[in-house]
């Protein structure tokens, strides 16, 4: 019953004080959207990115191999054996020169062409999907040493892409990670001032509380959960802001830049909007944690 | 009736050879030995710089002494851990001279406030707010706001803050300080009651006229060194008293 009675002590304390101080908590609160839109916006971003990287990831992990003509059926389904058995490939399929010439023949850039060509000169091709894009190397070495690869083009492997987008990954991922931690830091610096300046406002009240026997945590309790609530609104903020901005950015997007396969997701809204409100709160505790810790001793 | 205070039982405070220097070199109190037995009324009295408001500060644990022991109610201050600060503080009441009210609180929710922090119900709060106010005579001044009160009645509002716990010590820091002598010596009427319903009462002040008439205990203290303790003393020494010392 006490803690209860002190839990709403706190918690009307804490929202006095911050309407009570609106200049100041209001700043607070705005500094913390931007930093959240900020935030949010990179992220959705990132997924958008990553959904685009993923889509090229998927076509380059599949590597072909064409096969020679006059490779015997048999060379060819050792040579698929052997794939099978490395510890990178994940599936192996040929497919056969009249299938490829198919796939060939369907692609509108060849129609030109397929009416001048005679018989089907398109070689038979092992497609093999490897796990991670680092490994395709492995399977492209391995394909070139192989006696029953075409020898004029024996894979489709692109080196360079491979490693440029690897690379381009890695960079989105680092830049990614450390765009999150400095935001993180400046909303935790933001929180900590408004909470320096709420408990400079409120002195008085703490120097009285203090000589009538409040506890360190009764005295700090109100401005911890004055920095949630400023976590947390301006979390709803950037939230409600990037939820009406977010389509009409990727359709304007997609109208610009068309060749970039931006695509509108909504479920990674949904999974943002929890994410969001969790990272307002959390940055709000925790910069009011470190700043009453600061400047609130009894 | 007064209580005659105990002097044979456990002081309420026990100051054992005290010496405090700060941090700046000045040594506040030198070797400083008091025993305040339950149920005293004393007056610390001195000039300016003397370690008045030094023995205040350590008797509330603001400071801690630099060497010797201080207890109070049995509760060795020096290594009390911070977080059992809180729980010896509601056993002292204290008054100061600018009264440390909070403007935006109405009387009645100061004097609440105290017990509000003790995470007492509504109706203990009503109750015991009710009782305290009764004492100090503002029964009728619980809605007003600290600054539509005089200087007196904002220091009664501070003194039924400081009592509404039910604290066994009262320590007052000039609590006359800012007042004229009629509200003074209205003031000190009240701490007298206190003083009878059986709390102890320590009072710093420079009031002059109000140690002189009272003629309570009177510990002088002069650079940082207890000179006097009369048991029914006066501000400034005089032979009358000094064969009554303590």
């Amino acid at each position: 019953m006490r803690i209860w009675r002190h839990l709403l002590f706190a918690l009307s304390s804490a929202w006095q004080s911050f309407w009570r101080h609106v200049p100041v908590t209001g700043a607070g609160v705005l500094s913390i959207t931007l930093i959240l839109i900020l935030g949010g916006a990179s992220l959705l971003l990132g997924h958008a990115f990553s959904q685009v990287l993923d889509g090229y990831k998927q076509r380059v992990s599949v590597i072909s191999v064409s096969v020679a003509d006059q490779t015997p059926l048999t060379t060819v389904e050792d040579f698929e054996d052997q794939l099978r058995l490395q510890p990178e490939v994940l599936s192996v399929r040929f497919v056969s020169k009249e299938e490829e010439l198919r796939r060939f023949s369907e692609d509108p850039r060849n129609q030109q062409l397929i009416e001048q060509i005679q018989g089907n000169p398109v070689p038979a091709k092992i497609e093999v999907k490897v796990g991670r894009l680092g490994d395709v190397k492995k399977i492209d070495t391995l394909a070139r040493h192989w006696r029953g690869a075409d020898r004029t083009d024996p894979t489709d492997y692109q080196g360079d892409f491979i490693t440029n987008m690897l690379r381009l990954s890695s960079w989105l991922t680092i830049a990614g990670f450390g765009m999150l931690a400095v935001l993180t830091v400046a909303s935790i610096v933001i929180v900590m001032n408004t909470i320096r300046t709420a408990v400079y406002h409120r002195r008085q009240e703490i120097e009285v509380m203090k000589l009538v026997g409040a506890t360190e945590w009764f005295v700090r309790g109100p401005f911890v959960l004055e920095g949630v609530l400023t976590g947390l609104i301006a979390a709803s903020l950037a939230l409600g802001l990037l939820m009406l901005a977010y389509r009409p950015f990727v359709e304007r997007f997609q109208s610009e830049l068309f060749f970039v396969p931006l695509t509108y997701d909504p479920r990674f809204v949904s999974v943002l909007g929890p994410d969001l409100l969790a990272a307002g709160v959390l940055l709000g505790a925790m910069g009011s944690y470190i700043g009453v810790r600061r400047f609130v001793r009894i | 009736m007064v209580i005659a205070p105990d002097f044979d039982s456990r002081p309420i405070i026990s100051f054992q050879s005290v010496w405090k220097r700060y941090a700046n070199g000045t040594e506040a109190l030198k070797d400083v030995s008091l025993a305040v037995p339950e149920g005293d009324f004393i007056f610390l009295v001195g000039p300016s710089g003397a370690g008045k408001s030094t023995m205040v500060r350590l008797l509330i644990r603001e400071e801690k002494p630099t060497r010797g022991r201080i207890l109070v109610d049995g509760i060795n201050l020096g290594p009390l851990p911070r977080r059992k600060l809180p729980h010896f503080r509601r056993k002292v009441g204290l008054v100061f001279q600018d009264f440390k009210l909070l403007p935006r609180l109405t009387v009645y929710e100061n004097v609440a406030f105290a017990l509000r922090v003790l995470g007492e119900s509504k109706d203990a709060i009503e109750r015991l707010v009710g009782d305290a106010l009764e004492t100090v005579g503002l029964a009728n001044k619980g809605a007003k706001y600290p600054r539509e009160l005089s200087g007196g009645e904002q220091q009664r509002v501070a003194i039924a803050r400081a009592l509404v716990p039910g604290p066994r010590l009262i320590v007052a820091d000039e609590p006359t300080g800012n007042l004229d002598p009629a509200t003074a010596w209205e003031i000190m009427q009240l701490f007298l009651r206190i003083n009878a319903s059986g709390s102890t009462v320590v009072m710093a002040t420079h009031n002059r006229e109000i140690v002189d008439l009272l003629r309570r205990r009177v510990v002088a203290i002069e650079d940082g060194r207890i000179v006097r303790d009369d048991r029914s003393g006066t501000y400034h020494e005089d032979l009358a008293t000094s064969a009554l010392r303590a």
